[in-house]
């Protein structure tokens, strides 16, 4: 019941930002997007989006929003601030620089 | 703008945390919802859908959870359950609270009352601009000529190091006096201080009214008839009448203009003797007519208490040291003056000339200076009552927790953590210890407000800048007190509570409750045994201590006798006049209904002071102060109004008039100085650095050795002279011998006085007993309060005892049973059970034994007529624990001994 590992919650973080930075999601939609973008390779714990959901709206780089859906339900719609639209500049920089580096890594032998 | 956002977040889950759950908990079910309807979508039966979403989710109560402690308030609601949870479980145990919460207020009352007095009197700095910055300056080593006190120094030394100083970024001295005050038809004697012309600006006070004494008030002799009122004296006296600046008011019969009232909270540089006027030090003469120390230049006459702002940066220390050479200068300039060879002999020259400059911290005063060492005494000793009280919290905590295994087994089986648990019990021990500490700070008020009546003259109290009501230094102390005590005694209850054995706990073990950390209760029983001991050892010392000043007395009877002072010279009166109202008021008085005998004194009896000079005759010359005899100047019937026999010779009468000189010694005096003579006849004179004199006064009478500066003293050789004849006689203190009680007729002794002279105001009646009363107020302030103490203490071991003999008889149950059914007698039980309880209270006593051996003697200066050591007083206290602590053994040894044997074996 320990609590993800940085790399873990950090790539998390990522993944929402770049989710919700094209336009607002609520969070069953945040989950199934994730998993079909990457073709059914993350299997994120749906239920473990929550806690990184709310930690991000409370550091203000998403924000939610109550709204109806398509099917006229009541949803927390997330989207993205402009801190998190920086802080996700600065995510996606730092993760290609982090996978490029493992990728010459791991092909280099 | 990010991290308002943020604020507001955190404003918002904080005050709207059960509308957030809410909507977290609506959140999370439409993400089900929508799994379920695809999952549904996909062809999956309703209940398979539910299922799969809700494992595609995973534990959604932990979730929430988690979810909720990003919000980051998760503690709040945590605490306010641990609050709520403990207020229950307190609330449960109606009793075990109510011991604990009176016994807490007791302890954190007791201190609070101790240092809120000690902080107000010896901690605080003046109310003025850096008051740390503030030095007294004083002159260190033996000093010849007259001296106002140990921090005084002569006018024209001041004059010397304020103007060649290089320490002190400004100067000022004052002179503390009593002057009468008359404006409309009112008259009253008040505290004036005479300051410097430097003294606001160096001091950094400014007004409230007006403008203060400045420079040019103070450069010419009786020049500037100038006063500046303080504030409370403004307010209470002139009823804050704002017009006051610019009127005259009449100080000593001289018109004075007022020019401002001084700034609100400062009542002079002396704490405990607050001024209520300030008068530049040039009008000395006019403000204290019986003597002009200004104008008399003798460097050898110290009355100054000379101050320094030290610059920034530079320390007491360092100050000091680059006073020396000033200091060494001027005393080499002063040993050339005929002042000083007069009053000196030749081999006094070298030590005089290693006079030093000593600074002290510029709040310091004498009020500090005596009540220091009692007022810390007096915290130490709350302190171990407060430790005490923990002690004993401590262990019935351990009871409760040992009673609450169960409890605690069941909370730790359901998953809570152990470290939740302790924090659970410490906050039961903080709330324990906040109701104390409000009960406490009640009981502190009150008490301070009783102490400060006792401690105080009635006149200063009135005025004293102590108050009781606690600020905010002291609600800090009690909130330190508070948080310190609930983890003294609260900590290790709480840790051993966490450790409770989860399966043990929860079988049936009704019949022998475990371990229960009895020898940490033991351990605690014998600390309390041994502080015990160490304050009931202090009580009885200071409680004898008292009863020695009190029994032992000053040598002549104080029953039936009343005191009073008259400063007629206040009034303007010459000295002509003067003389002749004493000598009118003496008949006067005579006559008084009631009244047996009437004495006058120029010096006051057992007010801690006198006035001393070196003699000459004709085997002895000079001598360094502390060898000096006693004088003073009284009337005919002084002696047989105190009840002072004549041994030899005669007392003074009407007709022992100049310009022959007459004195009566007492014995002490012809053993020192006439010995082997007799002292009848014998001539010797007084020692004066203005002229040479010779032995020319002649004794005529002997009177046994009693005490005069206080109780405390050995009788010093002592010389009296005729009032009249002498060169004090322009104040008096007054001694009637009366018939009846001397309370009686106070109000009657007001009427005749005003009725006599109604400008001459009286000052200070009250009877020797209360005046007496009054000079061991710190003795019996400390004996009394020790007293309680140590009955307190003795209280709680009493009652730590008794818990835990009765647990661990209780523990005992069956194997006393089988001892009983074996055959063992009830006796043999007893005495079984008090042997474990004696080697407990035995082991306290030897502890608190070694104790109060080890600190005896930071307490010795405190003790009169006894050794602090003294076995009488250590034997008895040992005793008086022994057996109220023996007898609290007693009632569980006699329970163990009626354990039906049956009874105990049933059971299981």
């Amino acid at each position: 019941m320990g609590k993800p590992n940085d790399l873990v919650q950090g790539t998390l973080d990522l993944l929402i930002l770049k989710t919700v930075s094209l336009e607002p999601k609520h969070g069953w939609a945040i989950a199934k997007r994730i998993q079909q973008i990457s073709n059914e390779v993350l299997q994120v714990q749906q239920g473990s989006l929550y806690p990184a959901l709310h930690r991000l709206e409370q550091k203000a780089w998403i924000k939610g929003r109550w709204a109806e859906t398509e099917t006229g339900r009541q949803a927390k719609f997330y989207s993205l601030t402009a801190a998190g639209r920086a802080q996700l500049e600065k995510e996606a920089a730092t993760w290609s620089r982090l996978s490029g580096a493992i990728n010459l890594v791991v092909e280099s032998t | 703008m990010q991290w308002s956002h943020q604020v507001w977040m955190r404003f918002q889950t904080f005050f709207r945390r059960h509308r957030f759950t809410e909507q977290l908990s609506d959140e999370v079910r439409f993400h089900l919802e929508e799994q379920i309807a695809e999952n549904m979508a996909a062809g999956m039966s309703p209940e398979d859908a539910r299922y799969a979403a809700m494992r595609l989710f995973g534990n959604s109560t932990w979730l929430k959870e988690e979810t909720r402690a990003t919000w980051g308030w998760l503690w709040v609601d945590e605490v306010s359950q641990d609050l709520r949870y403990g207020f229950r479980a307190l609330r449960k145990s109606p009793l075990f609270t109510t011991v604990a919460v009176l016994t807490l207020a007791l302890g954190i009352g007791a201190n609070t009352a101790m240092f809120s007095l000690l902080d107000q009197v010896v901690l605080r700095l003046l109310p003025v601009n850096h008051p740390e910055q503030l030095a007294i300056v004083r002159e260190t080593g033996n000093h010849y000529g007259n001296s106002y006190g140990p921090n005084t120094i002569s006018w024209p030394m001041f004059e010397d190091l304020r103007d060649n100083n290089q320490a002190f970024s400004g100067m000022f001295c004052r002179f503390p006096a009593r002057v009468t005050i008359g404006y409309g038809d009112r008259a009253a004697q008040i505290s004036a201080e005479l300051v410097s012309g430097s003294y606001f600006r160096v001091l950094g006070v400014g007004t409230a009214l007006g403008r203060t004494i400045a420079p040019d008030d103070d450069a010419v002799p009786d020049s500037q008839p100038v006063v500046v009122l303080s504030y409370s004296f403004w307010r209470n006296y002139f009823d804050g009448d704002r017009s006051i600046v610019g009127r005259t008011i009449a100080l000593n019969g001289h018109a004075m203009t007022v020019i401002g009232v001084a700034q609100p909270g400062f009542d002079g540089v002396e704490l405990g003797a607050p001024a209520k006027v300030f008068v530049p030090i040039m009008m000395k003469t006019e403000m204290t007519p019986h003597s002009d120390g200004l104008k008399d230049r003798r460097r050898r006459l110290s009355w100054v208490t000379a101050y320094g702002r030290l610059k920034p940066g530079v320390s007491l220390e360092q100050a000091q040291l680059s006073l020396q050479p000033l200091m060494h200068s001027i005393l080499e300039m002063e040993v050339q003056q005929p002042e000083f060879t007069r009053s000196s002999t030749p081999e006094d020259r070298e030590p005089f000339l290693r006079n030093r400059v000593e600074l002290l911290p510029g709040s310091e005063n004498d009020l500090r200076e005596d009540m220091r060492r009692p007022l810390w005494l007096l915290v130490a000793l709350t302190g171990a009552v407060l430790l005490l009280a923990c002690a004993n919290l401590a262990n019935l905590l351990l009871a409760r927790a040992t009673a609450r295994e169960r409890e605690l087994a069941v909370r730790l089986a359901i998953g809570a953590g152990r470290a939740r648990i302790v924090r659970q019990l410490l906050t039961e021990s903080l709330l324990l210890s906040a109701a104390g500490a409000a009960v406490g700070l009640a009981l502190a008020f009150l008490t301070n407000r009783v102490l400060l009546r006792i401690y105080l003259p009635a006149d200063a109290a009135a005025e004293f800048v102590v108050s009781p009501i606690p600020d905010a230094r002291v609600l800090a102390f009690v909130a330190g007190a508070m948080l310190l005590t609930s983890l003294v005694f609260g900590l290790l209850p709480a840790v051993r509570g966490s450790r409770t054995e989860i399966t043990l706990s929860l079988k049936d073990r009704s019949g022998a409750p475990s371990a229960g950390g009895i020898s940490l209760r033991r351990m605690l029983v014998g600390i309390q045994v041994a502080l015990s001991l160490l304050l009931l050892v202090g009580a009885g010392l200071f409680v004898r201590t008292l009863r020695n000043l009190d029994s032992l007395g000053p040598g002549f009877p104080t029953d039936h006798l009343l005191t009073f002072r008259i400063d007629p010279s206040l009034n303007g009166y010459s000295d002509e006049q003067t003389k002749s109202f004493y000598q009118r008021l003496d008949i006067n008085l005579q006559t008084m209904p009631g009244v047996d005998s009437v004495g006058f004194s120029a010096m006051a009896l057992l007010k801690g002071y006198g006035w001393q000079n070196a003699i000459l005759g004709k085997d002895f010359e000079g001598a360094p102060m502390e060898q000096q005899p006693v004088l003073s100047e009284v009337s005919p019937d002084y002696f047989a109004t105190l009840g002072i026999p004549i041994l030899a010779g005669r007392a003074f009468t009407a007709q022992d008039v100049g310009p022959a000189k007459y004195a009566v010694i007492n014995e002490s005096f012809a053993r020192e100085y006439l010995p082997g003579r007799n002292p009848i006849g014998q001539r010797f004179g007084l020692v004066d650095d203005m002229e040479p004199v010779s032995p020319d006064i002649e004794v005529i009478g002997v009177i046994p050795d009693r005490k005069y500066r206080d109780l405390r003293e050995t009788p010093p050789a002592q010389a009296y002279f005729p009032y009249l004849e002498g060169v004090h006689f322009r104040f008096m203190n007054i001694y009637l011998r009366t018939q009846v009680d001397p309370r009686q007729i106070e109000d009657e002794l007001q009427d005749r006085m005003r009725q006599f002279d109604p400008h001459v105001p009286v000052v200070g009646l009250e009877t020797m007993n209360e005046q007496i009363g009054f000079s061991l107020r710190t003795e019996r302030l400390v004996a009394s309060l020790s007293g309680v103490f140590g009955g307190l203490a003795t209280l709680l071991a009493v009652i730590g005892l008794y818990g835990v003999m009765a647990y661990v008889v209780m523990r005992r149950t069956r194997e006393i049973g089988i001892r009983i059914a074996l055959g063992a007698l009830r006796s043999n039980v007893i005495r079984m059970v008090m042997r474990e309880a004696f080697i407990l209270i035995g082991a306290g006593l030897v502890a608190g034994f070694s104790l109060a051996m080890a600190l005896a003697n930071l307490i010795r200066s405190q003790l009169y007529g006894l050794n602090a050591r003294d076995p009488w007083t250590f034997l008895g206290a040992a005793i008086v624990l022994a057996l109220a602590a023996g007898s609290a053994g007693f009632i569980p040894a006699l329970r163990a001994s009626r354990v039906d044997p049956m009874r105990a074996l049933r059971h299981e």
